[in-house]
């Protein structure tokens, strides 16, 4: 096993020290030292978008991400977005849409829509799509998961 | 074991790139990172350039020059109003990067050091006759982007050199645009096209992109197409000049073939974006 090195950081509004590798990536730190686990390894290339995560409110990949250049940046997960009302309306418009099926794609993917809508809260659907584009899905075929979106940004500007 | 680097300014980022053999420079860590992730790059040292005040932004110099430092993200550059116009064309192929999240973190100094022939800046930045500000154990220089790729990922960069930031000729009222081909949205150009009109109207200055090792220019047949965008013969002779100077590969793709014909077709698709802006 690699060597550890101490690393800071503010996760879900918590600053938390944790012994990860001096490269160790952030979707690393998060899954097996801190044992966070809404963001998920599907390429680790940072193409598929299962990891995506919000650093300083925008989302970036987690697999692309250094844990060391993280130290004074405020990261975001699915886990720290629990009261968040966008994240919950589009929580809940998943589930009534059948946006999720194996699950696996669900966190990246509330991640990045959660940006969009914090940023549009009225997008067009080419507009969702755009902004989903980096989070791929083998399961759902897109459209309900572009379904659940357009629903919560509806349900959020009423 | 990687260790960390974190110099707080160029002068240090470059004399640590010089202490340490095998010492690369980390920009965003798009691709560095995904290639460390494949296990494709190996170091014993990391220089990273993010706490360097001043690498990122983009100003407006006092003679109306363009100054984009090496750290400001693809999502800055795809929004900068200030890119407008003849410099629209940078704008437009930043925001063809990838996707959202991509453009949250590369930054055009780590792509344009990469160099991937398939990659949206390269051409852009050609078009736009930018130039490459380059610090290193030497000092500081300056290099066209035309001089900047040397061959397949080689170029002027040197030993220990990192891009610091790409200046701009002032923009003028004049349309510029980028076309790419690509398998998906946000995947790197099969082939892509780079124009800006010239300030009279009569002229372009263009750039092909992915059809070889970099970005391909030819000023002699711009010349010879000057007062002639609307000829289809002129706009055939002048695709013709620039596809025999490609030398474009087979990969994923696409054929080097299919690339071939691409080019033309990427040129009046350009030059029809900029006829319909003009107009």
């Amino acid at each position: 096993m690699a060597k550890k090195m101490l690393h800071s950081l503010t996760l879900n509004g918590e600053e938390v020290e944790v012994a990860s590798a001096p490269e160790a990536t952030l979707l690393e730190t998060l899954r097996e030292d801190l044992r966070v686990l809404s963001s998920k390894r599907g390429c680790n290339q940072g193409v598929c978008g299962a990891c995506t995560v919000i650093i300083d409110g925008k989302p970036v990949r987690s697999c692309l991400t250094l844990t060391a250049r993280c130290e004074g940046h405020d990261v975001r997960t699915v886990e720290g977005l629990s009261d968040d009302r966008i994240l919950n309306a589009l929580q809940k418009h998943m589930v009534e849409a059948g946006g999720v099926q194996c699950g696996f794609c669900t966190g990246g993917m509330l991640m990045s829509a959660r940006n969009l809508l914090a940023e549009v809260p009225r997008p067009s659907r080419d507009a969702v799509k755009s902004a989903l584009s980096g989070n791929i899905c083998r399961c759902t075929g897109y459209r309900t998961i572009v379904d659940a979106v357009c629903g919560a940004a509806e349900e959020l500007a009423q | 074991m990687t260790e960390l680097l974190f110099p707080t300014t160029v002068e240090e980022a470059v004399a640590l790139l010089a202490a340490h053999e095998d010492a690369r420079p980390i920009a965003g860590g798009a691709t560095l990172v995904a290639m460390r992730n494949a296990g494709l790059v190996e170091s014993t040292h990391l220089v990273s350039l993010d706490r360097i005040a001043g690498l990122a932004g983009i100003v407006r110099l006092e003679d109306g020059r363009i100054r984009i430092g090496a750290m400001t993200k693809h999502a800055e550059t795809a929004s900068c109003e200030m890119l407008s116009g003849s410099l629209e064309v940078l704008r437009k192929a930043a925001g063809m990067i990838a996707n959202r999240v991509v453009r949250n973190m590369g930054t055009m100094g780590g792509s344009v050091a990469n160099a991937d022939p398939a990659a949206d800046y390269l051409p852009a930045l050609a078009c736009c006759d930018a130039v490459l500000t380059i610090a290193g154990p030497g000092g500081t220089r300056e290099v066209s982007i035309l001089d900047y790729v040397e061959d397949w990922y080689e170029t002027a960069l040197g030993e220990g050199e990192i891009i610091t930031a790409f200046t701009l000729p002032a923009p003028y009222a004049a349309a510029s645009s980028y076309r790419k081909i690509a398998r998906v949205s946000g995947d790197f150009a099969t082939a892509s096209c780079a124009m800006a009109l010239e300030a009279d109207g009569q002229g372009v200055r263009v750039a092909i992109g992915a059809c070889g090792p970099g970005p391909i220019r030819d000023p002699e047949a711009e010349a010879a197409l000057c007062g002639h965008l609307g000829d289809p013969e002129a706009v055939a002779t002048f695709a013709k000049a620039l596809a025999d100077q490609a030398d474009p590969v087979d990969d994923v793709r696409g054929s080097a073939e299919y690339r071939l014909q691409l080019i033309p077709r990427l040129i009046s698709g350009v030059l029809n974006d900029i006829s319909k802006e003009t107009v």
